[in-house]
């Protein structure tokens, strides 16, 4: 799959900032949200073919429902969600195997901070 | 003997009888007589002679009679039966009824002073002896009383005791042992260890089964009841014989639930601030990294908005670290407070000087009701200054655009109010009550953007607490909150 265009969803502003620019040195074009709900507005509007997804916004949950949204809505776009929630909460999860993927509705769990190299290198898989 | 010795001569001879009492009263005994058996026994039951001599053949009473009814009232006084008709029958009779010697008629001065002796020491062993059982009476009943007491005592201990001998037989419980292990009566010398967990088992089989062991206590923690309801520890400690073989084993039981809640706090805490100390740096991290990365260009204007992120989100680390060290500083009394005379009044006035750049930004309308008649309270000046500048930087931070603060400052009882009201974004009613945990933060659609460490109304609740004050919170979401402060007027 050619990606292209990236919808980020972070409440982050400054990891927001990052994540833009630095997707954007690589190549790709950014579309940036600062919470689920404009997430989820700009995926309608602007289609994007991958969809990365901060885990833990205003809501504890918002991460989940976005991801939730974007898979109804379109199955076939990957979604990532990145997360610090395992330092925070102790709570390890990942998105290995099908059965999680499908239950998670996303297709990688990356780790906040995001490590770029990482990150493309993931992208390039899809 | 300090007191003089006390001695009864009963003798029908009026001769022999005066002649003995005058001899053993120059020798320094204290002497009574009686001229018959019946005057003898009333003389003998009257008083406890030490020692007594009795005729054996008076015409009224014989003296076995006398011996018998002065032995029956006095059992310890050491008496002789003198007789000029010594027969081996009246001396086996005279020592059974409890004589302690015979004196055969006459005797000369000497003779019966050594007699006398011989009585005295007699007597002065026999009230040793009864002096010395009576103390062992006594020592029981008290090591008896001990006992009972020991056993009340271990018996109403909150820890749970099991003694297991070395068959696994329980012979020793207590009744924090039976409630731990969910058991509503247990026979002593049960076979135990099937009821015990299991890895208790293991620890206590080991020590059984090994030829050596040492004298020291093996902990385990154990969840008896699931979901963290009842977390004990069991301690289990070899009880060694007299020769150093194993008797047994003791086993203490310790609810250990509450500590172990307090130790998950702890490292929630610990993480949660890690978290929090990690997003600021991460941030940094990140724009530093992009601004060293040749391959991309940013404009100066860029170059200039990250590093004043950067500059703002050091900002917030350090003001988080300031907030971090002041919780510990109150929590763990570190900081001597100073305290003063203060007046609140003053406080909130300079308050509104330091946030006056703030005040304006927002086009903050403020109102003040202050009591003239407020009474100075003893504090520590800088603690209720961080009360107030605390709740009106919130006020501030949460309010809208040409909001409102209104602050209000009365008595009411022994109580100062402190009320700091806004016009700002208000609380939804499930975010009042985690409003005062650390690192809370209300994140809805309309607190997006606005900064703050999560701790300061957390370092307002532990200061207010620590005054034996009241925080409330009043708050309608979308209208408005307001914080009250009541404060005992003669705080110490």
């Amino acid at each position: 799959m050619d990606v292209k265009k990236i919808l980020l969803v972070d409440d982050d502003i400054d990891l927001l900032e990052q994540n833009k620019v630095l997707l954007e040195s690589r190549g790709y074009k950014v579309i940036t949200a600062e919470n689920g709900a404009k997430g989820w507005e700009a995926f309608q509007k602007e289609n994007p073919n991958v969809a990365i997804i901060d885990l833990i916004m205003e809501e504890m949950d918002s991460g989940f429902i976005l991801c939730h949204r974007i898979k109804k809505s379109n199955p076939n776009v990957p979604v990532f969600i990145i997360t610090s929630a395992p330092y925070t909460t102790g709570f390890k999860f990942s998105a290995s195997t099908n059965e999680e993927k499908e239950w998670l509705k996303c297709d990688e769990i990356l780790n906040k901070p995001v490590v770029i190299d990482e990150l493309i290198a993931k992208l390039k898989n899809m | 003997m300090d007191e003089k010795s006390k001695i009864l001569i009963v003798d029908d001879e009026n001769g022999l009888r005066l002649g003995t009492e005058r001899l053993l009263e120059e020798e320094g005994y204290y002497v009574e007589s009686a001229p018959n058996g019946n005057e003898g026994i009333r003389l003998g039951k009257s008083k406890e002679f030490d020692v007594a001599i009795i005729d054996l053949k008076m015409p009224d009473v014989d003296g076995l009679t006398v011996l018998k009814e002065i032995k029956s009232v006095h059992p310890n006084t050491v008496c002789f039966i003198a007789t000029a008709f010594a027969s081996y029958e009246t001396a086996i009779e005279s020592t059974r009824l409890g004589a302690f010697g015979y004196i055969p008629k006459p005797f000369s001065p000497e003779e019966i002073i050594y007699q006398i002796e011989q009585g005295i020491n007699q007597r002065k062993l026999i009230l040793e002896s009864e002096r010395l059982k009576k103390e062992r009476e006594e020592n029981l009943l008290e090591l008896a009383n001990e006992k009972s007491r020991l056993n009340a005592i271990i018996k109403s201990i909150n820890d749970g005791i099991l003694v297991i001998n070395k068959n696994a037989e329980l012979v020793y419980y207590n009744y924090a042992a039976l409630k731990f292990l969910d058991l509503a009566e247990i026979e002593l010398g049960s076979k135990i260890l099937n009821i015990l967990p299991e890895k208790v088992v293991k620890t206590v089989n080991k020590l059984f089964y090994s030829e050596t062991f040492h004298l020291k206590s093996y902990s385990q923690q154990i969840e008896l009841k699931p979901n963290n309801q009842l977390i004990v520890e069991f301690s289990t400690t070899p009880i060694p014989n007299s020769d150093g073989s194993l008797a047994g084993v003791v086993l203490i039981i310790s609810n250990i639930t509450e500590y172990k809640k307090i130790e998950l706090l702890k490292s929630q805490f610990v993480s949660m601030v890690a978290h929090e100390l990690k997003a600021p740096l991460a941030a940094v991290q990140g724009y530093l990294n992009i601004m060293i990365d040749k391959s991309i260009q940013l404009s100066p204007e860029k170059q200039e908005d990250y590093l004043k992120r950067s500059l703002t989100r050091l900002k917030g680390l350090t003001d988080l670290v300031n907030d971090l060290l002041d919780i510990s500083r109150i929590e763990l009394n570190t900081k001597q407070r100073e305290i003063e005379q203060i007046d609140i009044r003053e406080i909130i006035e300079n308050s509104f000087q330091f946030f006056e750049l703030d005040i304006k930004k927002k086009n903050i309308s403020i109102e003040t009701h202050l009591d003239e008649n407020i009474p100075a309270i003893n504090a520590d000046y800088n603690e209720i200054t961080r009360v107030v500048t605390n709740l009106l930087s919130n006020a501030i931070k949460y309010n809208n655009t040409n909001g409102k603060i209104e602050i209000e400052l009365y008595k009411s009882h022994n109580y100062l109010i402190l009320k700091i009201s806004d016009t700002g974004i208000g609380l939804k009613p499930e975010e009042k009550t985690k409003l005062f945990n650390e690192f809370y933060r209300a994140k809805n659609e309309m607190t997006h953007g606005i900064s703050g460490t999560g701790l300061g109304l957390s370092i307002v609740k532990i200061i207010v607490d620590s005054y034996h004050g009241k925080i409330e919170v009043e708050s309608e979401f979308g209208k408005g909150t307001t914080f009250i402060i009541n404060l005992p007027i003669n705080i110490k």
